[in-house]
């Protein structure tokens, strides 16, 4: 063997060393288990963090402190500057223009200063209103989901839930009443469904309706509405009439200019106004009624014949509507008691007793709906049948 | 097969290693790792174990609480329609503003001034609650009175669309804006505030500390109040504590210790809080809390004000458990008035 080695080595020569010296042995062995010892030390203190020796400096999060663009722009400069007395339009420069408001990035940011801070990453068209009587206050500003934090701090969650992209927001003086302003946001969802949602999710149930925009309304000291992917929030700074005035005409202007898209609401257009209780309007993206096959449904409830009755409705492709009305009955019945009820004006209707409450349901083409929970079945197959008829719209 | 003869194989084979060859290479050997760990000695920065983190011992606040009376009331509920008058009637019943504010004495006002919302929305500090503490400590003795917060949205926005910035001016007050060298680190023990930037500038002069918070629901930690109000004391990313919410809001009781809170119940943003926007958010509550435990004022604030359960309003619990307020306010020596 040894011999067949040496061949093949060339003139190098063979190491061959079959005994080991016990120092040299145990010496090795210490080496190794030190090495362990330290990697272990390392992995525990790796897995420990403590905050009281590692803070955070915070002049590393400079890269961090973007500034958001007419965000200081809300206000005069000049500190003699008052609400009654408001300095120039022009007077106010964004953030990303004015050295002195790096300090408000610095507040916001914590950053001593941000010479070097980016630019901001945050843009868009400007919000401009070709109306007489007012006068922009400010820049516009913009603000995407990141950082909505920054204008709505601890609100901007609940517009997440609903996919919030962008939000823009501008102030306006009105000329004609000193001291007095508007302010504009304009909360852009992904969806005009998740819109909806927002602005359900905040709708004043005082509000009055608005005639030029369906999902809208306006309160003592505002306009609220939703048009397409857009929750449009018009905020007077006080209820004088001026004031007023300019509000609503801002808010004509906004449903005018933004595009209609009432993509995935033709449930919700179909929920009947009459007998509607105001601020009942909820929206459910799946699983309404406990039902798979109940998915982007509006639900309201309604006053009837002094009963109040909770309605919904989907809309969807005709045989999807068929199937998913026939697996409710089917559902029905296997917890209660389900009759099939004459049909009208094309709507088949089957009524049914689950668990002590009733269920009135139609379908008619793609539209599924119908009156649940009801305490008694008379009012609630005759709204069905009034609907279906036409009759309540 | 005969057995190689290792010998001849290799002349340095373990047999041919003698004493002092064999020390040499252990020399070598313990030589090489002593060398290596006073290496890695020299080159370890415990403190700059990461870039971008290291210790930064910053300062604490100091207290400006009132001496502990056992005869005049820590807390005290006024109920009337006029701000004025209703602060007014609940200082006095808490025995006068001259107990907490002393001739010279120079006072820092914080109030809420979050957002760049109209006073009538409720989000904000409202102006006659400002002119009416500001009023009374000018009547106690106060030298100057400043006002400072560090709003989410733009200071001088908040301050003008509030009407602070008019009462500031209306009443000579120090109006006091974060500015870029306005921050210096503080330190505290807190559950999860433990060093961070805070807006130290009106504290430098300050003899006394007044927390002037109005009433509202918040999206978040259910409500904002007296104890949440010094939030807008920190700097730089403080958005990020938002996950730890109630924590970070009991901390607020061990980091200040004011000399005086005043909970602003007149008209109380019920709902779609903390900006508002709606008028019929807010309801008239006509109510003034002031005190010295701003756990208390809260806890009342909660359940009277806000009208909901206090058994899940987490972060009076938790400071109340670290023994940084009472929530059991009916327990304090407390007077309610009618103005």
């Amino acid at each position: 063997m040894a011999s067949e080695k040496k061949s093949g080595t060339g003139n190098r020569r063979e190491f061959v060393r079959t005994r080991v010296p016990l120092a040299e042995r145990i010496s090795s062995i210490v080496i190794v288990i030190l090495m362990v010892a330290i990697g272990i030390a390392i992995a525990i203190k790796g897995r420990h963090f403590n905050p009281d020796i590692f803070a955070v400096r915070t002049d590393s999060l400079k890269s961090t402190t973007a500034a958001v663009e007419g965000k200081a722009g809300t206000a005069p400069s000049s500190p003699e500057a008052t609400a009654e007395n408001p300095a120039p339009a022009e007077a106010p420069k964004s953030v990303a223009e004015k050295p002195a408001v790096a300090a408000d990035a610095s507040a916001e940011g914590g950053a001593e200063g941000s010479g070097d801070a980016p630019k901001p990453a945050v843009k868009g068209e400007p919000l401009e209103i070709a109306l007489a009587g007012i006068k922009p206050m400010s820049d516009t500003e913009f603000y995407n989901s990141d950082n909505l934090f920054e204008k709505i701090d601890g609100r901007a969650p609940a517009y997440q839930n609903f996919n919030v992209q962008t939000l823009r927001c501008r102030s306006f003086n009105v000329t004609a009443a000193a001291g007095s302003y508007v302010d504009v946001y304009e909360y852009r969802f992904d969806s005009p469904v998740d819109a909806f949602g927002m602005f359900a999710l905040e709708r004043d149930p005082k509000g009055g309706p608005l005639d030029f925009a369906p999902d809208g309304y306006s309160g003592e000291m505002g306009y609220f509405f939703r048009q397409g992917t857009v929750y449009v929030q018009i905020i007077a700074s006080d209820v004088k009439p001026e004031t007023i005035a300019l509000a609503k005409a801002i808010a004509q202007n906004r449903a005018k200019e933004l595009p209609v898209d009432d993509s995935g609401l033709a449930g919700r257009r179909k929920l009947p106004a009459a007998g509607m209780i105001a601020d009942s309007v909820s929206f459910v993206p799946e699983n309404a009624q406990g039902q798979a096959a109940f998915k982007d449904v509006f639900q309201a409830k309604y006053n009837f014949n002094g009963s109040e009755l909770p309605f919904f409705i989907m809309v969807t492709q005709p045989d999807d509507a068929v199937k998913a009305w026939k697996s409710f009955q089917d559902f029905c019945a296997r917890f209660g008691k389900v009759d099939n009820l004459p049909d009208v004006n094309s709507g088949k209707i089957f009524s049914a007793q689950v668990f002590g409450k009733w269920k009135v349901v139609y379908q008619r083409a793609g539209e599924l709906g119908g009156v649940f929970d009801a305490a008694d079945e008379t009012n609630a197959q005759a709204f069905v049948e009034k609907y279906l008829r036409g009759e309540i719209k | 097969m005969s057995t190689p003869n290792h010998n001849d194989a290799a002349p340095w084979s373990a047999d041919s290693v003698n004493r002092r060859e064999f020390l040499v290479r252990l020399g070598i050997t313990g030589a090489l790792i002593a060398g290596s760990g006073l290496a890695a000695r020299k080159l370890w920065q415990p403190k700059h174990f990461v870039p971008g983190f290291e210790k930064v011992k910053g300062a604490q606040l100091r207290s400006y609480a009132p001496e502990i009376s056992k005869v005049l009331p820590s807390l005290a509920i006024a109920h009337g329609t006029d701000h004025e008058k209703t602060i007014r009637a609940a200082m006095a019943a808490l025995g006068g503003m001259d107990r907490f504010i002393q001739n010279g004495d120079v006072v820092m006002i914080k109030p809420n001034v979050a957002f760049d919302r109209p006073p009538a929305l409720a989000a904000t500090t409202h102006p006659d609650a400002l002119r009416a503490v500001a009023k009374l400590c000018f009547e106690a003795g106060a030298s100057k009175v400043v006002v400072a917060d560090n709003p989410i949205n733009s200071p001088t926005g908040c301050f003008l669309k509030s009407g602070l910035t008019a009462v500031a001016s209306e009443m000579n007050l120090d109006l006091l804006y974060p500015e870029t060298n306005s921050f210096a680190p503080l330190s505290l023990d807190g559950e999860v505030l433990k060093e961070w930037t805070f807006f130290n500038t009106p504290f430098k002069k300050a003899t006394k500390v007044i927390g002037l918070a109005p009433c509202k629901d918040h999206n978040l930690c259910h409500a904002s109040m007296t104890t949440k109000n010094w939030y807008g004391l920190l700097g730089g990313r403080r958005n990020q504590f938002h996950q730890y919410i109630h924590s970070i809001v009991s901390d607020f009781a061990l980091m200040m210790k004011p000399t005086l809170v005043i909970l602003d119940g007149m008209n109380v943003l019920m709902s779609n809080g903390p900006t508002g926007g709606r008028l019929s958010d807010v309801k008239p509550m006509n109510t003034i809390v002031a005190g010295t435990d701003m756990i208390a004022v809260d806890a009342y604030g909660y359940s009277h004000l806000l009208e909901r359960d206090i058994a899940e309003l987490t972060y009076l619990h938790k400071a109340q458990d670290r023994g940084l307020g009472n929530i059991n306010w009916q327990d304090t020596l407390y007077k309610e008035v009618q103005a």
